[in-house]
């Protein structure tokens, strides 16, 4: 079963690249997928039939008790086979019908995803699972409504189904969540009915999975997003929203309906509901003047019907379930498709338009007779018994019964009508009038029609087959007792009959008085006034206009207040912490160390130069003060025996200023500095003051307590040992540490590719930029190097300069393992001496000492990391493991392999972004 | 010591605070690199500042005062970051400044945020700041190469049309 399903999930990964190379012929392929799950599940019926199910489990969360379980039962395997075999039909019409579409691979991809959803959906048994599969089809019939999104009346008719039957997951949710914990399981086949019914969250339980269920199956009053998801293409709407999608909902009351069922508001709610949704999806059947339309009615109707007959919970009412149920998606689908064909042969879908169309479409036409006559109830077809049993469930109740059967018989007169709408009004009688000339469709177009409204008819003929093997074991899942199953065409002159013979008589009489029912009921304005589309327009304008008002009141766009409101949010916090400490923890800093006056200096230059930055207005200071407080940074590092990170701070800041400088010049002068209005600079200035004060505090109480643990202390005792480097914080950043590294540096690496994107185009966008009047100047940059370089002394003394520094760059990568260096110092310095280069004599000539593009060695250096970590993979070891060799005393390993990896991401990451910089602004 | 880390360590973070909440977007990238700085030290103090050896360990084992390495590496890689997305920042603001013409915190949102295509635009027109017009300034020029007509108030025009001109 899991393989089934991964077999569809792999037919869609490949639906696009297929379609886009075999176009149309690639449903033919497609299709391949759920024929074989089809066949799988074929191959299960006898075991099933024998009253055995199959369980596959896959551990999810062993921890919570929630697992992956499939398990097939009767009502399970009678779900997968329509799924799958009327997906397989699908998929074939879906290739002819959007053969011209430029999408159709997205369209294969979504069909099948959908399937995968669906198929997980009924076998799952577990509550979770199910649950997951359930939001996946809501998000998938998503999509498809919204296929043509450049139509404004698809992309709300997808939204709207969205929202509806999303929120009716939410529900469904909770529901499911509270029977879990009162059924005390998550799999639906341990959950015992009689424990849950007595209990006192039954209600709420109920209610909430109704909501999910009655969302899903479109019953009222939610049933309006059905009729408005015809927006879809025909495919989807044949498939999801008749055969397989809509009746999920209705899948999940009978696989809860021996552990929900069986109460008697159960049986009121499900018997109300369904039977008013039954009638008023007829009533409004008949009023449609679309072809589609039309069906999209009677499947709301049909689908009222199946909760209905849930509800009963009798012999014949649940016998009635499986039958119809199938007996329904095989005439639907039929139908769907075959009006699909309709509108595609002839460009119309309009009743008035159509006529005689049995003379172009014979094929087609077959097809829609049987199919329509199942539709309609008529011997001998499954239709037929499926009313029969249906009716003979409900007078089984009873009084109340007996009401419904009466409701049901004027409803079930209206579905006729509409079945005749479809068949003797579409294909006999006078020539219809057509956009185009109608045709004959292709073979994948009346296949799939004319298979099903076959099915119908060989189930209800040889009724004893569908019997023996699908409804007995469906009926056995979805019932809380035994239930003997017996279908027949011919039982004898019951009640059932005489209601039935009242339906055909009572349809026949409304089909022929069509034009007049439809005035007559158009005449009741004041019921079509009050849509539930129009209450949907209004409320969801409220809601968003309520949105709205609550988003401008906090997204309004200030930077600067966001900032304002996030800072004093956080000092708030810090705050409460502060107050919350107990006196032992806000005790002033005793031991400390001793005043170190290079460090204490490298304070002081640091805040100065960062305030003097923070308020000075020339671009010059900006890049000199902020210069200057990187350099105390690296004074305090220094003297604070930090001298890797000294190292990195002033080759960071080197470059920072580079960058600075290049930038600078094309931007304007910054005349101001802070806010215009004096109130909003003294809030600011409030802003600032607060959340330093809070830092301070914050870090004066953290170095009064003592350093807690002895981290600090195995790393130094475990590096030569185990690292085999004596430059601890070297060996913390490539081995011990490693797999944070490799995270860093592919960020580094990704910031990398985004800002030189950003900072302008390749060589060639820069080649078409020179032929604009001002860029005379900035090409040269590129070219010759730039003009402040210009003279010949310094040219001359960059040159061995730049080799040095490339030198000296490579000398610290390879010490770095044991005295101060190592790849990301190595990286910035290399990067430095390629930049002397590139300002001195031009970013050609930069790229051509490289040879690699900068971009490249990014790659590689990531790559190189990574497969520095996977040698320790392949000896059987966690991921970044270090592994060493010792050819003539020099110790070789992995680390430093990674470290070179981290020496060429860092570099070509900086080169990528500098030399274009430089190429766009020298 | 660590006192006077402590509140050069607050002193930073008020004044990146400061220059992010600052009118100009220059300002606001150099705060981030200010902001960092304060970050990064106060991260490196929290190893306490008691070190009188380099983390440097020979065979003989690791001095007995010696700094504490680890959040040595943790800054080490801090700084490095900090510099890629101190570039990309920069890279978004020259970026926004060739799109926009305009370099202020506030009138970036005006400019940049243009209603979804399906709703109705707002009642309020865009094109009466006058930050938009010198970015519709530098699109005319691209085009026609002629120096914009109503040359904007606020900032650069010309700078907009050279920006404009390279787009």
């Amino acid at each position: 079963m899991l393989a089934s399903i991964g077999l569809i999930v792999l037919a869609m990964s490949i639906a696009a690249p297929l379609a886009g190379r075999m176009g149309e012929r690639a449903g033919w392929l497609l299709a391949l997928a759920p024929l074989a799950a089809f066949a799988h599940f074929l191959l299960q019926m006898p075991l099933v039939a024998g009253g055995g199910v199959v369980v596959q489990t896959l551990a999810w969360v062993p921890a919570l008790d929630v697992g992956l379980t499939l398990r097939l039962d009767g009502l399970s395997l009678l779900f997968a086979l329509l799924i799958t075999g009327i997906g397989t039909l699908i998929v074939l019409y879906a290739g002819a019908y959007l053969s011209d579409h430029h999408h159709l691979g997205r369209f294969h991809a979504y069909l099948l995803g959908f399937m995968a959803a669906m198929l997980g959906l009924v076998l799952a048994d577990d509550m979770i699972a199910m649950f997951v599969f359930w939001e996946l089809t809501s998000v998938t019939s998503f999509l498809l409504i919204a296929f043509q999104h450049d139509k404004p009346a698809s992309r709300r008719a997808a939204l709207q189904a969205l929202l509806i039957t999303g929120g009716g997951g939410l529900a469904l949710l909770a529901g499911l969540i509270l029977l879990g914990n009162v059924g005390g399981s998550w799999q639906f086949s341990a959950l015992s009915g009689g424990a849950i019914a007595g209990h006192a969250l039954y209600p709420a339980i109920l209610a909430l999975v109704l909501i999910g269920a009655f969302t899903k199956s479109a019953q009222l009053p939610f049933h309006l997003w059905l009729p408005n998801a015809m927006a879809a293409p025909t495919p989807v709407s044949a498939y999801l929203h008749s055969a397989t999608m809509v009746k999920a909902g209705v899948y999940l009351l009978a696989r809860l309906n021996p552990a929900l069922g069986g109460s008697p508001s159960w049986s009121t709610i499900l018997i109300t509901v369904g039977a008013a949704t039954a009638l008023v999806g007829a009533v409004l059947a008949i009023r449609q003047t679309d072809l589609k339309r039309v069906l999209a009615y009677t499947t709301v109707t049909v689908l009222g019907q199946l909760t209905m007959l849930l509800g009963t919970n009798t012999h014949y009412g649940l016998q009635a379930f499986a039958i119809y149920l199938v007996a329904h998606a095989f005439y639907k689908a039929a139908l769907f498709m075959a009006v699909g064909a309709i509108d595609h042969a002839t460009g119309t879908r309009q009743i008035a338009l159509l006529g005689g169309l049995i003379r172009h479409m014979p094929l087609t036409g077959f097809a829609v007779a049987l199919a329509a006559f199942s539709n309609a109830g008529l011997p001998p077809f499954f239709g037929f018994i499926a009313k029969e049993f249906k009716y003979a469930g409900l007078i089984e109740l009873g009084v109340a019964g007996w009401i419904t059967t009466a409701v049901m018989i004027l409803t079930n007169a209206l579905l006729l009508t509409a079945a005749g709408l479809v068949f003797v009004r579409a294909f006999l009688g006078r020539e219809g009038c057509y956009p185009h000339p109608p045709h004959e469709v292709s073979l994948p177009m009346w296949i799939g029609p004319m298979l099903l409204a076959i099915g119908g008819f060989v189930f209800g003929a040889f009724n004893n087959l569908a019997e023996v093997w699908l409804i007995d074991a469906a009926v056995q899942a979805v019932s809380r007792t035994a239930v003997p199953v017996h279908l027949y065409l011919w039982g004898g002159f019951t009640p059932a009959l005489v209601a039935s013979l009242l339906t055909v008589a009572l349809g026949v009489l409304f089909y022929l008085q069509r034009t007049r029912l439809r005035r007559r009921l158009s005449l009741w304005r004041v019921l079509w006034r009050v849509s539930g589309d129009m209450i949907w327009d209004r409320l969801l304008k409220r809601i968003f206009a309520f949105a709205t008002r609550v988003a401008d009141h906090f997204q309004h766009g200030s930077l600067r207040q966001h900032i304002s409101w996030l800072v004093l949010a956080i000092a708030g916090f810090a705050l409460i912490g502060i107050v919350a400490s107990t006196a032992d923890e806000l005790v002033w800093p005793e031991l400390t160390s001793p005043l170190n006056l290079a460090a204490a200096l490298g304070c002081v230059l640091a805040v100065a130069g960062a305030a003097a930055a923070a308020t000075m207005p020339g671009r010059v200071a900006l890049v000199a003060t902020l210069g200057a407080s990187g350099l105390g940074m690296a004074m305090i590092f220094l003297a604070s025996r930090a001298p890797d990170v000294a190292i990195t701070q002033l080759m960071v800041e080197t470059l920072t200023v580079i960058f600075l400088a290049l930038v600078l010049r094309r931007l304007p002068p910054t005349r101001l500095v802070g806010s215009r209005k004096p109130a909003a600079r003294r809030f600011h200035a409030l802003v600032a003051v607060v959340l330093g004060g809070v830092v301070t505090a914050m870090m004066l109480m953290t170095v009064s307590q003592p350093l807690p643990g002895d981290i600090a202390r195995w790393y130094l005792d475990n590096s030569l040992p185990g690292g085999k480097g004596a430059n601890v914080v070297n060996v913390i950043l490539v081995d011990f540490r490693a797999l944070d590294t490799l995270g860093e540096i592919l960020v580094v690496g990704l910031a990398g590719l985004a800002a030189a994107s950003l900072l302008g185009g390749g060589r060639n966008t820069h080649a078409a930029g020179t032929a604009g009047g001002s860029s005379a100047r900035h090409g040269q940059g590129a070219r010759e190097g730039s003009a402040d370089f210009g003279s010949v002394l310094l040219r001359q003394a960059i040159l061995p300069l730049s080799g040095l520094l490339a030198v000296v760059s490579l000398v610290l990568l390879w010490r770095g393992h044991n005295l101060p260096g190592g790849g990301f110092i190595g990286g910035l310095v290399a990067a430095s001496a390629t930049v002397l280069l590139a300002l001195a004599f031009g970013v050609e000539r930069a790229r051509a000492v490289l040879r690699v593009p900068p971009v490249a060695m990014l790659a590689i250096g990531l790559a190189v990391a990574a497969a520095a970590g996977v040698v320790g993979l392949v000896q059987g070891e966690a991921f970044l493991t270090g592994n060493w060799v010792f050819p003539g005393g020099l110790a070789l390993g992995t680390p430093l392999l990674f470290d070179v990896g981290v020496f060429l991401t860092v570099l070509g990451a900086v080169l990528h972004m500098l030399l274009r910089l430089i190429e766009r602004e020298a | 010591m660590e006192i006077i880390v402590s509140v050069t360590v607050g002193l930073l973070v008020a004044i990146g605070i400061w220059m992010l909440l600052d009118r100009g977007l220059l300002r606001v990238v150099l705060g981030i690199v200010v902001l960092g700085n304060g970050v990064n030290l106060a991260v490196f103090s929290a190893g306490r500042l008691d070190g009188r050896a380099a983390a440097f360990v020979t065979e003989a084992g690791a001095p007995a005062l010696a700094a504490n390495p680890l959040p040595q590496a943790l800054v080490l890689t801090a700084i490095v970051i900090g510099f890629a997305l101190f570039v990309f920042a920069l890279a978004v603001l020259k970026r926004s400044f060739e799109l926009h013409g305009n370099v202020e915190t506030d009138r970036i949102t005006a400019v940049a945020e243009k209603p979804a295509p399906d709703l109705p635009a707002p009642a309020a027109a865009q094109p009466a700041t006058p930050a938009s017009g010198a970015a519709a300034a530098a699109t005319t020029t691209a085009t026609a190469g002629t120096k914009p007509a109503s040359p904007p108030a606020a900032l650069g025009a010309g700078k907009g049309a050279a920006a404009g001109t390279r787009t």
